[in-house]
């Protein structure tokens, strides 16, 4: 009962945190109070709204809203993708930052941002596949993949791709090296409807596909032998699950940059709330991984004089995390 | 054994791994609703037979037939529902639970989530085996013998007509070996068709009802005057010296230092 009750909190954790979020912010026209009255001209009064309501309504409406929504999307297919790749791999350790997913995709989006003729979000997802196929496959000897490989190769490649992006900036113009250097750091600030809408369809063909695969992701994480024992390849259905777990993590990281650890720390904090199976991990994974990130840029954009960039906060906090994880034993990581 | 159906027949199968032989013109039946125990020293082929009948490894040359029908005209889902696989054992990383695990070997029925048919065939399973006690336990903190018995429940779940043991009971303390030779006897008994490899020749005379030897990836035959707890014979599969002792209407055997 007890986890049921875990699981229905997990769900539901958005909710408030989205509401909450709305309210809060630096701008003296949207204090949390001005914008109750808004919202409750907006619902229950029939005349037109007066010039100071207006604005409140404008900076909440045009700046607020596609801001939180956009971070709460962020972050749940950042924690959707970690998730079903760490069942994938059998791996605790991998998530999109460690595989390289992240910073293929990071080349892919800045390429495209540097020559007009790509299109920001398919570029992106081709590099991040292209970065993920690469490092399993720098991984795999006789057929099977360790854990300490796969990690290892994931610098690697990580490397590789942090290395063409110096290479992309170091070309491009100093106007567009600043918006790049920017996104690299991982960045919301800049969020709008157009972005929401530039990145919601990658993200929600992904997660969703992603939902529908919860359950085979049990039947993997067993084993390989095991899997295909009981009637599933799985050599394909990893094909099948990693496609749109590169795709809602790319299409998050084309419009926000990279924003390292949710990936991978969000599913380690759900598993160990409501146990391994991925019916549960998988959902919960992204309400929470949303709501998490939220709280998290909520606080970056509220709590000091000027912006830090979410990425570097999520780093940060997800840094000491991934040691942790490292040092507990308890992971099995070693087999 | 004419009269006996078959449920696995396998013709000249040959099999050779990066240009290394392994088996050679292999050609054995596997009569149905029997406990056919493969044995030979280790490197002889018996793992790597066992996994081409479970569809897990093609094969060069021959032919393998699983209830009368070729083995690669099955789907994959098709053949884990007539046949089911344990392969050596395997630990998992994550800690699901003894039920979660039970459920994969639905699998093959089960197009995106379990159902609660499935769900309910899982429980019989495990009940069958006689661990539902253990079914809300993490997988992972379980005993070697409680990890087996799970597996076992695993394959039962699939509800096929055979399966297929690979060294069930290798990592097992003795009791546990026991009690999980003595359950196999049951399934058996209940009209499945079993057949295992094991390290032990006298577990296999103890629980066994048909015996196949390999040797250098080739079946051994027994001579026609022979029986196969039969010393000679089984000096010449473990090419070591061999002391018997009678046991019942059969014997058991000792290796001589």
């Amino acid at each position: 009962m007890n986890s049921v009750l875990r699981r229905r909190v997990l769900y539901a954790l958005p909710l408030p945190v989205l509401f909450v979020s709305l309210l809060l912010g630096p701008s003296a026209s949207a204090e949390a109070g001005k914008i109750l009255v808004w919202l409750h001209g907006l619902l229950f009064r029939e005349t037109a709204a007066g010039p100071e309501e207006a604005l409140t309504g404008t900076i909440v409406w045009e700046v607020r809203m596609p801001r939180i929504l956009l971070t709460f999307l962020v972050g749940g297919a950042l924690a959707a993708s970690g998730n079903a790749l760490q069942a994938l791999f059998r791996n605790p350790l991998v998530a999109p930052y460690i595989l390289g997913l992240s910073s293929g995709a990071a080349f892919g989006a800045a390429l495209a941002l540097t020559i007009p003729l790509l299109p920001v979000q398919p570029t992106a997802f081709g590099f991040a596949l292209f970065a993920v196929a690469l490092a399993y496959f720098l991984a795999r000897t006789r057929k099977t993949v360790s854990v300490v490989s796969l990690i290892l190769s994931g610098v690697i490649v990580t490397g590789i791709f942090t290395a063409l992006l110096t290479i992309v900036q170091f070309l491009t113009d100093p106007y567009k090296l600043q918006t790049i250097v920017h996104w690299t750091m991982g960045n919301l600030h800049n969020s709008s409807w157009a972005k929401l809408r530039s990145a919601a369809p990658g993200v929600g063909i992904g997660v969703v596909w992603l939902f529908l695969f919860r359950w085979r992701m049990n039947v993997l994480a067993q084993g390989d032998e095991e899997a295909r024992a009981v009637g599933l390849n799985p050599e394909r259905e990893r094909v099948l699950i990693l496609i749109p777990a590169t795709l809602a993590a790319s299409a998050a990281i084309a419009v926000a940059g990279v924003i390292g650890m949710i990936g991978l720390a969000v599913p380690h904090m759900v598993r160990m709330l409501l146990g391994p199976d991925n019916r549960h991990t998988l959902p919960a994974s992204f309400a929470f991984g949303g709501a998490f990130l939220l709280m998290v840029d909520t606080c970056s954009r509220t709590l000091a004089a000027f912006e830090i960039p979410v990425g570097v906060f999520t780093t940060l906090l997800g840094g000491p995390f991934f040691i942790f994880l490292l040092k507990k034993a308890r992971i099995g990581w070693e087999s | 054994m004419g009269k006996l159906e078959a449920a696995i027949e396998i013709k000249d199968l040959s099999f050779a791994y990066d240009g290394m032989p392994i088996l050679n013109q292999v050609s054995l039946e596997i009569p149905a609703g029997q406990f056919t125990v493969l044995l030979g020293k280790n490197g002889s082929g018996k793992s790597t037979l066992m996994r081409i009948l479970a569809g897990i490894l093609d094969f060069d040359r021959g032919e393998v037939q699983i209830m009368g029908e070729g083995i690669r005209s099955f789907s994959s889902r098709g053949r884990a529902r007539v046949l089911g696989y344990l392969p050596q054992h395997h630990r998992p990383v994550f800690p699901f639970s003894v039920e979660d695990v039970v459920l994969t070997g639905r699998a093959s029925y089960i197009t995106w989530v379990p159902r609660p048919e499935d769900v309910a065939v899982g429980i019989e399973c495990l009940e069958r085996v006689g661990i539902l006690h253990l079914k809300d336990r993490p997988f992972t903190e379980l005993s070697g013998g409680e990890q087996q018995l799970v597996r076992i429940a695993r394959v039962l779940a699939q509800q096929p007509r055979l399966i297929l043991l690979d060294e069930p009971s290798s990592h097992l303390d003795f009791l546990n070996q026991a009690h999980l030779l003595q359950l196999i006897r049951e399934l058996v008994d209940a009209e499945l068709t079993v057949l295992a490899v094991l390290h032990d020749p006298n577990s296999a005379f103890l629980y066994g009802d048909h015996f196949v030897f390999l040797k250098d990836g080739a079946v051994e035959r027994l001579p026609a005057a022979e029986r196969p707890w039969d010393r000679d014979f089984l000096e010449r599969i473990y090419e070591t010296g061999m002391d018997s002792i009678p046991y019942g209407d059969r014997a058991l055997v000792v290796p001589r230092g």
